[in-house]
């Protein structure tokens, strides 16, 4: 038997995929007030993406004006997680992943630099004792 | 073992960061702000670990098959670590006699503060004795624990609704933790089975704030249950588009069109499968081709076949409507025969036999 006798059909996805809503420019707006607040106070603040109704190509469209900007970072921990800057500096684009690499979540964090790539005051004792290990070592 | 979470993840090879993250998610799927994250992230890695007791009652264990055994290993399985599961027959390594003891002793020590959860519907019928532990009915050991806990987890429909085992004609007379319990503030986790990270979430949130999260009518987490299957479910244009498929094997099912001819009740069933997804976020029902059985809501068993789709247009009363009569025509048959002994026998915990039973 070919494999053509089997009745199945490779179709491309529907290309009724919802287009732009108008909900993404606002977020810009949003955007700028956080990042003054952040000038003014040294708050930081993180918008959920995945709380928002928007579609596929709004996402595409606010990632695309953002832009990139200078660092990326990549984070392993449980599935990859990109801690991006966009061509705004002090806007990150935060895409958390699992192991399969499906997104978990996603935000657009407002910070000089994201939270999850900061050391933690305890890691950092944990790296200096191990340090003093290494030296003991010696 | 008492110390602060982080402390028991580290020795799991669980990074903060990993935690934190986790943290990130669970909160956005809680419809929680972002800070909240980093709130539940500080909150949890400091928090001593609450003691549980999990009683499994009219059962078939693929609830604490979901939360264990998920996606190994898991996050949501080493979250465990945050709770003392003190009492959990099917994972305790303890056994007869001292699997009791254990649960008195757990139900003693942490009197007033421990969580309950409770996974199976418990059988009224003949007093109880179609489902017994250590010869003791469920309703009666559900009744016990009942009384010293903080707050109790009905996992699953079962213990949320009664569940398959009440299912029409109902032969042991099964019902649910909240038939039994009035005095106790319950979440019910519905779901056959439940999705595992709505566990974690409500555990989540008691050890973050203290209390429970906010509830639907059924009882249900509104952050999880809030929406129904139908609303976020990505065949959802074509239904709009009045596109469905007729039979699991032609042109419309091939193109993925709607499958609510085909009995989908997604759209008067509350559930977070679209969006959370099930097998670590690898696939779910609709995605694999086929209908939502609504296993979430009440008498989703007895809701007039699986196959059969809803009347158009779809009403989310109706099935509520029908839910309830039938709840209530299936009767509970508590038998009265030689009740005096049997009430004594239960308040001095006294094994009860067949031959007692059947007098
Ligand atoms: S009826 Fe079922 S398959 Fe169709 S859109 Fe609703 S949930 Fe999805
Ligand atoms: S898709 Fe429907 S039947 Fe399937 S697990 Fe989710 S709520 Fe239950």
């Amino acid at each position: 038997m070919s494999l053509d006798a089997i009745p199945i059909h490779v179709i491309d996805p529907p290309s009724a995929e919802p287009g732009l809503s108008g909900n993404a420019p606002p977020l810009l707006r949003e955007l700028s007030e956080l990042a003054k607040r952040l000038l003014a106070s040294g708050e930081t603040s993180a918008i959920d993406l995945s709380a928002l109704p928007l579609t596929p190509a709004d996402l595409a469209w606010l990632q695309d004006t953002l832009g990139a900007g200078e660092i990326s970072v990549s984070l392993q921990a449980n599935g990859e997680s990109t801690l991006n800057e966009t061509a705004c500096p002090g806007i990150w684009w935060v895409t958390h992943r699992n192991e399969q690499g499906a997104v978990t979540s996603q935000f657009i964090e407002v910070a000089f630099v994201p939270e999850l790539v900061k050391a933690h005051p305890e890691d950092v004792k944990n790296g200096q004792e191990y340090l003093e290990l290494l030296i003991s070592d010696l | 073992m008492q110390g602060p979470l982080i402390d028991t993840l580290a020795r799991q090879g669980i990074t903060r960061r990993t935690f934190l993250k986790y943290c990130a998610t669970l909160a956005s799927m809680m419809a929680l702000p972002p800070a909240a994250g980093r709130a539940m992230a500080e909150a949890m890695a400091a928090a001593r670990r609450p003691s549980v007791i999990w009683l499994p009652f009219q059962e078939c264990t693929g609830c604490t098959e979901s939360i264990t055994r998920s996606h190994s290993p898991t996050l949501e399985g080493m979250i465990f670590d945050m709770i003392s599961l003190d009492y959990q027959e099917t994972l305790m390594a303890a056994a007869g006699h001292q699997a009791e003891e254990a649960r008195h002793a757990a139900m003693k020590e942490n009197a007033g503060k421990y969580l309950l959860v409770v996974d199976g519907s418990i059988p009224l019928g003949r007093d109880g004795a179609y489902s017994c532990i250590g010869g003791r009915s469920n309703v009666d050991i559900l009744k016990e624990a009942a009384e010293g806990a903080a707050a109790i987890v009905a996992m699953g429909s079962c213990a949320s609704y009664g569940g398959i085992p009440k299912a029409n004609p109902n032969p042991t007379g099964a019902v649910s933790v909240s038939d039994i319990v009035t005095n106790k503030p319950i979440v019910n986790i519905p779901g056959c089975p439940p999705i595992p990270v709505v566990m974690t979430g409500v555990l989540a949130h008691y050890l973050t704030f203290g209390s429970l999260p906010e509830l639907d009518e059924k009882g249900r987490p509104k952050a999880f249950f809030g929406e129904t299957i139908h609303d976020r479910c990505y065949r959802r244009p074509f239904y709009d588009q009045g596109k469905f498929a007729k039979t699991f094997d032609d042109e419309g099912a091939r193109m993925g069109w709607c499958l609510f001819e085909l009995g989908c009740k997604g759209p008067v069933t509350y559930n977070a499968c679209a969006t959370v997804k099930w097998n670590g976020g690898t696939s779910w029902p609709v995605e694999s081709g086929h209908g939502c059985l609504g296993c979430s809501e009440p008498d989703f068993w007895d809701a007039g076949g699986f196959y059969k789709a809803l009347s158009v247009p779809a009403d989310p009363l109706r099935i509520g409507a029908a839910a309830a009569i039938a709840g209530a025509g299936a009767g509970v048959a508590v038998s009265f025969a030689n009740r005096a002994k049997k009430n004594v026998a239960r308040q001095t915990h006294e094994t009860l036999t067949v031959e007692d039973l059947e007098k």
